[in-house]
């Protein structure tokens, strides 16, 4: 399937091949293979399941598949190589921030964990740019869900890395966080920068992506450029993809 | 290696500053490393039975419990919000992460005991001061050997549902020699034997100490991964 989208694999930045995952008689995956170029942007929609935070799971090499092969800007993705967590960042509804620490606090400790120069400016330059800077000195614990999830896109792009997985960052946001969180994500969506979202939401998903999938029982039913889909028949699409 | 140890001290620096914000993990293991050696007095006649003689079993009974408590908060702190898995994702050699937990943990616990042993001394009246050097040396050896394996199975056990039971399940028979060793160790101590005396039981522990922190080393990749 991919292939027909995607024939060029030498330019792919995240190449995947045959990914499975069991758990038990449970297939959480089954079968997954495509390629992205550098500088997309796929979102991937599914039910509640269907493995999708499995596949970021094993990307970002939090998880182990069954077997398959998954290789990220130029790495194997599978071997948990510390080369490779240096160039990808991780979003999703966990926020990955210490409550009692402060935003400040929060990004200074995975700044020099991630071994930045000059770390405490890079955590203040990010705390500018999630437009925190009046609340830098105050607890995690007291932000709303929208600003702790604004120190959590802060958090994970602070390395500057080429891959971002997006983990359903919308889940628990109002309307005004969501907003806030798409012109976030617009701006991360540089040339350079590859981007893998996972969520629900239809318009939030394909307002921004440029190639849209669809996982359904631990399988691509969906593989295409969005501009290739009727967008206005999407949820039609989507439910008879689901009920294939 | 700078970047390797520069990433164990950034781990214990951020349990230490939240541990000062918080104060949650000191009390909690100094209050009820408190109420057993309480317990243990009202519960024992020591007109009959030498303090020196029970004092040693009381006292390390009052680390164990107050420590696993410790240890337990330690890589719960770590599930909320789902740290852990920021931490995972970050360009560290996951032995990082265990030797700044160890650490961290081991301090916490020496400061608990440390603050424990003048209560101890008074409800106890028995004199630690002439003795104070070598009780440190064997409290440090013990404890030790106790965070080294208490550490690996936190966080084995942070990703259960019954995790609060299954650390001590899993922990206690595990350190069985390490605190029988440091038990007579203190024995001896507090009955006036010098450290050379007792070298059997030193190297013992300290052999336990070693194998457990090297065991750790190896498994903690697997321990950690989901």
């Amino acid at each position: 399937m991919n292939e027909q989208i995607n024939p060029d694999s030498s330019h792919s930045i995240i190449q995947v091949q045959e990914l499975r995952k069991d758990f038990g008689y449970l297939q959480a995956l089954s079968g997954v293979s495509f390629n992205l170029n550098k500088g997309e942007f796929l979102t991937i929609f599914g039910p509640n399941g269907a493995g999708k935070t499995t596949l970021i799971k094993i990307l970002t090499g939090l998880m182990r598949p069954t077997s398959g092969s998954a290789n990220i800007d130029g790495f194997d993705a599978l071997e948990g190589n510390t080369m490779l967590r240096s160039r990808i960042g991780v979003i999703s509804h966990a926020t990955c921030l210490y409550p009692d620490l402060t935003a400040l606090e929060n990004l200074l400790f995975y700044a020099k964990l991630y071994g930045l120069d000059d770390p405490e400016e890079r955590a203040n330059e990010s705390i500018n740019t999630a437009g925190l800077q009046l609340r830098r000195y105050d607890p995690i614990r007291t932000f709303s869900r929208g600003m702790q999830q604004r120190v959590a896109i802060a958090r994970a792009t602070l390395h500057d890395p080429s891959v971002l997985f997006l983990d359903e960052p919308f889940t628990g946001l109002d309307l005004q966080a969501t907003s806030d969180l798409k012109d976030r994500l617009r701006g991360l969506h540089t040339g350079k920068r590859t981007i893998l979202m996972t969520t629900h939401d239809i318009s939030c998903g394909l307002e921004m992506c440029d190639r849209v999938a669809i996982q359904s029982r631990g399988k691509f039913s969906l593989f295409e450029s969005v501009d290739c889909i009727d967008q206005s028949n999407f949820k039609n699409l989507y439910t008879k993809s689901l009920e294939q | 290696m700078n970047r390797y140890l520069s990433q164990v001290m950034t781990i214990i620096w951020k349990d230490f500053i939240t541990e000062i914000k918080t104060r949650e993990l000191f009390s909690s293991m100094f209050i009820f490393a408190l109420l057993v050696v309480i317990i243990f007095i009202f519960s024992i006649n020591l007109s009959l039975i030498k303090a020196s003689e029970v004092g040693p079993g009381v006292l390390w009974v009052a680390f164990l419990f107050a420590g696993t408590i410790g240890l337990n908060r330690s890589f719960m702190l770590e599930k909320e919000n789902d740290c852990l898995q920021g931490l995972l994702l970050a360009p560290m050699d996951r032995t990082a992460l265990y030797f700044g937990k160890l650490v961290s943990n081991l301090v916490f616990l020496l400061i608990m005991e440390v603050f424990t042993l003048p209560l101890f001394m008074v409800f106890f009246n028995i004199d630690l001061l002439p003795h104070l050097l070598p009780l440190l040396y064997v409290i440090f050896v013990g404890t030790l050997g106790f965070c080294a394996v208490g550490t690996l199975l936190s966080s084995l056990s942070a990703n259960l549902k019954t995790r609060d039971i299954m650390l001590p399940i899993l922990l206690y028979p595990i350190i069985i020699p390490i605190i029988i060793g440091s038990v007579k160790m203190t024995g001896q101590v507090l009955a006036g034997e010098p450290l050379s005396s007792m070298m059997n039981w030193v190297s013992l522990i300290l052999c336990f100490d070693i194998i457990y922190i090297a065991i750790s080393i190896m498994v903690i990749d697997f321990v950690l991964e989901e």
